[in-house]
């Protein structure tokens, strides 16, 4: 059977970034066809090419054997092609057929036929054999329930190929096995599906043909038959080991003592499940895994960004349960932020300014209420210096930084406390080399001057060359973990992609 | 160097507003066969050309700049008050009765009542803060309705409980206060009032307060980046609710010099017909919510208002010539129409249109 | 006089027309997203078009048109400003209201040459309708006929644009660029055209309610004559909920207030209480209802807290 769908040598340039690198894929009528890598690998820029949200740079599309190319998404419905986004687009005041039909409306004149809307809709809910009330009001349906909106709206719309991005990330396991019935069923009915997804298991349940991306290029195309999940991660993470410099050992006392967090998500499914960990004094724990299974939160209910439903959080002797972001901040506790523009800076400020975020109250920069400017612009400009940022006064705006650089910035002022205990969720993202090996260095040095480190990163690299342990996460729970000495990044991978591996034998999966 | 750069590059947009809103006018005056230059020159005459009309603009300016100074205060917090007018007036009637019936020496009532004027505004301000904390209604909403029925309720008391029944003409205000209460004038037999020196001291402070103080570090860090704010520890609602009450308090003080100072007593409408609190709203949007900047601001919509009852008085030319300007000059102001304006847009087309 | 006779009613039906029609415009714009301060200013415009157009052409269909059509031009400058060139609505509402407050009062002296207000008493108003048949039933015949036709025109309005909103698709997709921008975009329904649809009908309307304000009952044009009515007209808006069957009946609930209030003033209850009473039952209702309350993306984000 010919290819469907043919993308050849796509390349996509993000100024001097490569995205996607001369990548190739094909699809042909009635396949899944799953799109694995991990994040930043390039498949979500891959699948926006396709859609007609972004323009290649270079190469080329073909759909039924003719080159197109798409300038917006209503295209690229014109012409078959429906995305299920990854965050739903749906509207909670209307019912399930509203929202299915909205846009392409059944009509008497200017009226909007909802009788025959709601006939269409059910047809097209039994044509299908995906289950949902279409009477309901989105704003009583689960997420699982939205999904299958999603999906019917972009049959309804008259899709022959469909691109779902990452369609099991929010879904109870249940909702999990009704959707992969559904794509299986709907590719017997002739539709042809693209699942990007990093679950290893679920591609081996579902899929028929399977593109593996790492850092922009293909890895590897593969047939089910001829691959396994293992395989498959392999795929995904291979990268050159760094070296990994020499270690004191650590024997600090246990400093954070986190306890059965629970924490619910938007959907019925828990974001933090039963989560427990401890850090010691002189230790960097890391935790490894795919963005989105749980890290980001675990983090902010640490700092006390969100409140959880319910567990402990200890920090030394002090309990930090239910407390303040200040006051843990008072206990001790210093976070670098995950996305610095958002939670990390303030880009109209100065550098002064955003310095000192987090730290005013302290006896060092303020007296009575009133801020004392001068000793504070003292430090900023020896933290300049220290870790060579590159600003032209500390009076700069931080917008103007470049992305290391601001990263180097909120590093150095959340380094600069001493405190006992540090939270740094993706301390490297997006950060030049040289930038990246001086915020390693500093963080191993606040680790061996005894402070407790927990750190985040889906840079698997990184948490193996910093951690002492290392902690698995996937789907909200800690799935397994590993020394320094055991931790392989393929038994990494396997853990993250929801396998198991046993001492130092991987289990074979599916 | 790079300071004063960037002080020229901030004063170039206000400058640019001002000057068309006076050019609009302008035309708009020649379209009806007025004189564009004899219009300009009433106008400067108006407020500044003899010494009784400069105080009287100046006097003019100090509700309106307490009013936009706690305006730009909030909006510093990004937090929208606009209860101005509310809060002006129920300071203004607690300074009225408190100066009236508390039966103590002059001075000591004249404390009072400023005292009086400060927390009613400042409560009233609070009340719509805490609306929307607990029960999420949105400020910009509970500040206007909270404005008509302080307004309403303020005009009950001067014109049944707290009402002057002294004379024949039953009018809506209270009764004149004796005269050891009053806000001195800072030159005899001229409109100018103390309030206007104090006013000026409030500016003064809070800009050394947002610039040199924890508090106002945090005021302005939950302005421009509220998630960065809640980073650092900041308590978003204690920051909130402390600003809105010194954003009414000023209001309150506002109406409570105006009573002390310049009418002795709370007449009904006096304070709302002026427009004081809406103009109070320009002057800090004009200024962009900086205390200093506030300052001239509040000094040229004054005297765009005094120099068009001179403008009235000594030609044909109506004195609403002002609030046509006045409303030119914050529509061009809030166009935001400056080169990085529309840079910023045609780069987000770029990579929006990239596809 | 008595407290409580059919008179009121029908005293209540003229008072309500202008909030109501402002109130439908004000809905327009919140449905998609905008919230519009500056229905007072649009008012006053309408009203003193109206009395110029009727001034200029003699002919009061005509005024009622010029009236239409100037409030239009400033609810499109409004429109330019917020959904174009994304300045703050408030700011620009607020601005609109000074602009038109000082531009009638100007143009009254320069074309009137009257100060405080113009009065004519040959000019033609929009007088009232006869309604044949329903005239003759008692009580309800006093009470609905005999009223402007700009009355029953905008009690029809309401009417239809409950149809336009639930039964008509682009009412359904207006409602949809309101309730979530983003995804309605990826659906192609681009949200500035639907938002400066809204804004012209509210500049429309808007026009209309002026024009029933200075030709309805006696032809005259005051300065400030809106008396904070655009503002009452948001106020109706908020309490019935954006909807405009709710809009129907909080206008009407409004009009029996003020025309109540005036009786009251015989009784000796201070009418400003009275007054008061809109807004507090606002502020009760977004008390009680905000978690059904309507909400847009852009109305419920006012806040970031």
């Amino acid at each position: 059977m010919s290819e469907l769908l043919q993308l050849t040598n796509l390349t996509k340039k993000y100024g001097s970034f490569l995205a996607n690198n001369n990548v190739s894929f094909k699809l042909k009528k009635g396949e899944v066809h799953a799109l694995v890598g991990e994040n930043g690998a390039g498949k979500t820029t891959l699948m926006r090419m396709l859609y007609g949200m972004e323009k290649p740079s270079s190469g080329n599309i073909q759909l039924h054997g003719k080159t197109i190319s798409f300038s917006s998404p209503a295209d690229a419905i014109k012409n078959g092609i429906g995305m299920v986004h990854q965050h739903f687009m749906v509207f909670p005041h209307f019912t399930v057929a509203e929202n299915i039909v909205l846009g392409h409306e059944p009509k008497k004149g200017l009226f909007f036929n909802r009788r025959q809307a709601k006939a269409d809709v059910q047809q097209l809910t039994q044509t299908y054999q995906i289950s949902v009330d279409v009477h309901k009001k989105v704003k009583h349906c689960s997420i699982g329930e939205q999904q299958k909106i999603e999906i019917l709206k972009v049959l309804y719309q008259g899709a022959e190929i469909i691109i779902l991005d990452e369609p099991t990330a929010v879904l109870t396991p249940h909702e999990v096995k009704e959707l992969l019935k559904t794509i299986r069923f709907l590719a017997s009915q002739g539709k042809s599906i693209i699942i990007i997804t990093h679950k290893l298991q679920e591609v081996m349940e579902v899929a028929d043909r399977i593109t593996v991306l790492r850092n922009g290029k293909v890895a590897g195309v593969t047939s089910k038959e001829d691959t396994n999940a293992h395989h498959l991660a392999r795929l995904m993470v291979g990268r050159e080991l760094k070296e990994r410099p020499a270690r004191i050992p650590s024997q600090g006392t246990s400093h954070l003592n986190v306890q059965n967090l629970f924490l619910k998500g938007k959907g019925q499914k828990n974001v933090l499940q039963n989560v427990s960990l401890h850090v010691s004094a002189g230790e960097i724990v890391g935790i490894a895994g795919v963005s989105g299974n749980g890290q980001s939160e675990l983090l902010q209910t640490i700092s006390g960004l969100v409140e959880t439903g319910s567990g402990s959080i200890k920090l030394g002797d002090e309990d930090l349960t239910g407390r303040s972001v200040r006051e843990r901040r008072e206990a001790g506790i210093a976070h670098i932020p995950e996305d610095r523009y958002m939670w990390g800076a303030s880009k109209d400020d100065t550098i002064e300014e955003n310095a000192l975020m987090g730290y005013q109250y302290k006896a060092s920069y303020s007296k009575m209420g009133w801020l004392k400017r001068k000793i504070f612009k003292s430090s900023v400009e020896e933290w300049i210096n220290e870790f060579s940022i590159k600003a032209t006064s500390s009076k700069q705006k931080a917008g103007e930084l470049s992305g290391g650089n601001l990263q180097k910035l909120i590093v150095a002022r959340e380094l600069g406390q001493n405190t006992s205990f540090l939270l740094a969720a993706e301390p490297t993202r997006g950060v030049d080399i040289g930038a990246m090996e001086r915020i390693h260095d500093a963080l191993i040095q606040k680790r061996n001057n005894g402070s407790a480190i927990l750190l985040v990163s889906s840079e698997l690299s990184e948490i193996i060359s910093l951690s002492d342990r290392i902690l698995v996460m996937y789907e909200g729970s800690i799935v397994g973990e590993l020394t320094r000495e055991e931790a392989t990044e393929e038994k990494l991978s396997i853990l993250m992609a929801g396998g198991t591996v046993e001492g130092d034998t991987v289990a074979e999966t599916s | 160097m790079i300071q004063l750069q960037k002080l020229l590059k901030s004063l170039i947009q206000p400058v640019i507003a001002v000057i068309f809103g006076l050019a609009i006018g302008g035309i708009i005056i020649s379209l009806t066969g007025g004189s564009v230059l004899q219009t300009y020159t009433e106008l400067w005459n108006g407020a500044f050309g003899n010494f009784y009309f400069f105080s009287t603009t100046l006097a003019r300016a100090t509700p309106i700049l307490l009013i936009a100074l706690g305006v730009g205060f909030a909006f510093r917090a990004g937090v929208f008050n606009l209860g101005g007018e509310g809060q002006m007036v129920v300071g203004a009637i607690s300074a009225a009765i408190v100066a009236y019936y508390l039966p103590a020496p002059g001075i000591v009532k004249l404390i009072a009542a400023i005292a009086a004027a400060v927390v009613a505004g400042g409560l009233l301000s609070v009340l719509a803060g805490w609306m929307e904390a607990a029960f999420k209604i949105q400020l910009v909403i509970s500040t206007l309705l909270l404005n008509y029925i302080a307004v309403l309720f303020a005009s009950y008391l001067a014109g049944h409980p707290f009402q002057d029944k002294t004379g024949s003409a039953a009018l809506a205000q209270t009764p004149m206060i004796e005269q050891g209460a009053w806000l001195g004038k800072l030159f005899q037999g001229m409109p100018l009032h103390i309030g206007f020196i104090i006013a000026l001291i409030g500016a003064l402070l809070l800009w050394t307060v947002l610039r040199y103080s924890v508090f106002g570090y945090e005021v302005n860090a939950s302005g421009k980046n509220p998630w960065f704010g809640a980073y650092g520890g900041i308590h978003q609602v204690k920051v909130m609710l402390f600003s809105m009450f010194i954003s009414g308090s000023l209001a309150g003080l506002a109406g409570g010099f105006e009573v002390l100072g310049s009418q002795y007593r709370f007449v009904d409408g006096a304070l709302t017909v002026p427009g004081y609190a809406w103009t109070g709203v320009m002057a800090a949007l004009l200024a962009n919510s900086n205390p200093i900047g506030i300052i001239f601001t509040s000094l040229l919509l004054a005297a765009l208002q005094t120099g068009a009852m001179g403008l009235e008085r000594n030609t044909d030319i109506p004195l609403e010539i002002a609030s046509i300007m006045q409303a030119v000059l914050i529509l061009f102001i809030s166009a935001k129409f400056t080169k990085q304006w529309w840079k910023a847009k045609k780069k987000g087309a770029d990579i929006r249109g990239a596809a | 006089m008595e407290l409580l006779d059919w008179s009121l009613l029908n005293a209540t039906l003229r008072m309500v027309a202008p909030i109501l029609l402002a109130a439908l415009g004000g809905m327009l714009c919140a449905r998609v997203g905008i919230f519009n301060v500056g229905l007072e200013g649009l008012i006053l415009i309408g009203a003193f078009s109206g009395i110029a157009g009727n001034y200029y052409t003699h002919n009061v269909f005509f005024a009622i048109v010029i009236a239409a059509g100037a409030s239009l031009l400033f609810a499109l400058l409004f429109g330019m400003m917020v959904v174009v060139f994304k300045a703050n609505e408030i700011v620009v509402g607020v601005s609109i209201n000074f602009l038109a407050l000082g531009l009638t009062t100007f143009l009254l002296r320069t074309i009137f040459h009257t100060k405080g207000a113009y009065y004519d008493k040959n000019m033609q108003g929009i007088g009232t309708w006869d309604i044949p048949l329903i005239k003759d039933i008692p009580v309800i015949g006093d009470i609905v006929s005999g009223q402007s036709p700009l009355v029953y025109f905008a009690f029809l309005a309401a009417i239809a644009f409950y149809i336009f909103f639930y039964r008509t698709i682009f009412g359904f997709r207006l409602l949809a660029v309101g309730y979530n921008q983003v995804a309605a975009s990826t659906l192609g329904l681009k949200a500035i055209r639907y938002q400066l649809f809204a804004i012209a009908a509210c500049g429309i309307l808007c026009g209309i309610a002026g024009a029933q304000l200075s030709l309805g009952q006696v032809t005259m044009f005051s300065e400030g004559m809106t008396s904070g009515r655009g503002f009452i007209a948001l106020v109706a808006m908020m309490l019935g909920q954006s909807h405009p069957l709710g809009i129907l009946a909080s206008s009407i609930l409004f009009g029996l207030m003020d025309a109540v209030s005036t009786r009251l003033q015989g009784f000796s209850i201070p009418t400003e209480f009275t007054m008061m009473v809109p807004y507090v039952l606002t502020l009760a209702a977004m008390f009680f209802l905000r978690d059904k309350g309507v909400e847009t993306n852009q109305t419920s984000q006012q806040s970031a807290r």
